[in-house]
């Protein structure tokens, strides 16, 4: 039986009256780095939520590498890292602080915390802001330092929601270099509300419109489900209901 | 216990590096701590006032210096949970005892240290005033504040939970000026007497006024210095465990 690193069977949340996500399924490969997609309200940080173990499903399953987000939840978050839509920093604490806080709460210690705190400045290229308070630095670096956050436990899958919401062209680029930099190496769940991000960065792309799935595929497949080319008219086509499933 | 000391070192650092706690929590004490002697000197000695007498008004401004610890408890929670910085806390293996000791650690540990520079101007105060203090009902008083510095510490955490970040800092101000006056920090309850005597005892405050005051004093009876320390111990082992419950049921719910 194949493991994948994200697995949704059957997801469903509800707030009240309203069903957030009905009856997602979806399966993500170890190594994918796959682009949940759809308008304000579509169901995708609801999904985020309730993947990295921060909600409780209705109904169905979230499993991560196999395990249950809602009966292993604690095997989960060994396992996880998010950096959440707001950037959520420690503002008077400096980036290296940061870093060397979220490897101590995963259990790093000493040297083993350093070599990983050097090599998340590294990697993000955060070497000559490392001594800076958090909030002296600009939207593009906080959610830097949030990404590297989220990085430092090493884990099998990163979930990035909305990570490039709010930044300027170069910094998106920046992180966007920073993103491409990790592809292959551990799983990635991005949301997104931009179409040039997923098509730049996502292997398989996935469209949700009013919580269910409404597409899933590799942008090329999708072009050729829709008749449509180029993703922003691929999502168009897809919002507005002209999808056809997988 | 690495979370704990971990969790607890950001909330440390995060609190000292905001100049607005040196203010709160050291300068103004220090404050109060000079006009009310200045106040006390225009006392004329026959009126029989020794309320604002450095012997008695030590401690009672060790106590007010405790309400602001309490603000900056409620602070570090509830923006905390404003941002998102609770919601990438919750993803970590971090367990909510975890959460609760590692915000009350440092907060309880800065209550201890912001006792000593009140001590000290204290003395200097008593030399200048002709009034003794004796070290050792200081270092008495010291240990008795511990208490005191967790119920006000666990008071924060509980509004810090329950409230917003907008809410929990006017919540907050309300006890620190109800606090000082029904903990008798600025008056003398107990020769007020009357209807305000039987509230401030049915509140921890008082009792945390009277048991510091009573060690500084060296004055050790069960009636002026044991039975207010245990009442101050059993309102914080009560308002430490309704903050826990607080806490771990708004993680839960957070995570519903």
């Amino acid at each position: 039986m194949n493991t994948y690193a994200v697995e949704a069977k059957n997801l469903t949340k509800r707030y009240g009256e309203k069903t957030a996500v009905d009856g997602l399924n979806l399966r993500v490969a170890e190594g994918e780095l796959f682009a949940l997609l759809g308008v304000n309200g579509a169901g995708k940080t609801t999904t985020i939520r309730m993947l990295s173990c921060l909600s409780k499903p209705d109904g169905g399953e979230a499993l991560i590498c196999g395990r249950s987000c809602q009966r292993e939840s604690a095997a989960v978050k060994e396992i996880i890292g998010l950096s959440p839509q707001e950037t959520a920093v420690a503002g008077n604490l400096t980036v290296r602080e940061n870093l060397t806080f979220m490897a101590q709460v995963h259990g790093l210690r000493g040297r083993d915390a350093d070599a990983r705190v050097e090599e998340m400045l590294d990697l993000f290229r955060m070497e000559k802001t490392a001594n800076a308070r958090a909030k002296t630095l600009s939207g593009g670096w906080q959610r830097k330092l949030s990404i590297a956050m989220a990085l430092i436990s090493r884990p099998r899958v990163l979930f990035l929601d909305e990570p490039t919401l709010g930044l300027d062209v170069l910094a998106r680029r920046e992180l966007w270099r920073a993103i491409e930099a990790l592809k292959g190496k551990i799983t990635i769940l991005l949301t997104t509300h931009y179409m040039e991000e997923a098509e730049h960065l996502a292997d398989r792309i996935a469209v949700m419109v009013d919580g269910r799935l409404s597409a899933l595929g590799t942008l090329a497949e999708l072009e050729q489900a829709t008749g449509q080319s180029g993703l922003e008219n691929v999502f168009v086509a897809i919002a507005e209901g002209g999808a056809k499933d997988e | 216990m690495n979370r704990i000391r971990a969790f607890a070192l950001r909330n440390w650092k995060e609190t000292l590096r905001d100049p607005l706690s040196y203010i709160f929590c050291l300068g103004f004490p220090l404050v109060m701590l000079g006009i009310m002697t200045v106040v006390n000197q225009s006392i004329p000695a026959n009126a029989g006032l020794t309320i604002f007498r450095i012997d008695r008004l030590s401690a009672g401004v060790a106590v007010f210096g405790h309400s602001f610890i309490m603000l900056f408890a409620a602070l570090s929670v509830a923006n905390d949970r404003a941002g998102a910085f609770l919601v990438r806390m919750y993803t970590t293996p971090m367990k909510p005892s975890e959460f609760i000791c590692g915000y009350i650690l440092p907060l309880w540990l800065m209550a201890m240290a912001q006792a000593a520079p009140i001590w000290a101007a204290s003395l200097a105060i008593g030399a200048a005033t002709g009034v003794s203090l004796p070290i050792g009902g200081l270092l008495l008083a010291w240990a008795t504040l511990i208490p005191s510095a967790l119920l006000f510490i666990g008071i924060g955490v509980l509004f810090g939970t329950l409230f917003s970040e907008k809410a929990a800092p006017g919540m907050c101000s309300i006890l620190i000026s109800l606090g000082s006056f029904l903990g008798a920090i600025w008056f003398d309850a107990e020769s007020t007497g009357g209807v305000l005597l039987t509230v401030s005892k049915a509140l921890p405050f008082f009792h945390c006024t009277k048991s510091a005051r009573s060690a500084v004093a060296l004055a050790l009876s069960f009636e002026d210095y044991g039975r207010p320390l245990l009442m101050v111990i059993g309102w914080m082992a009560l308002i430490l465990a309704l903050a826990v419950l607080a806490f771990r049921r708004r993680m839960r719910a957070d995570l519903a």
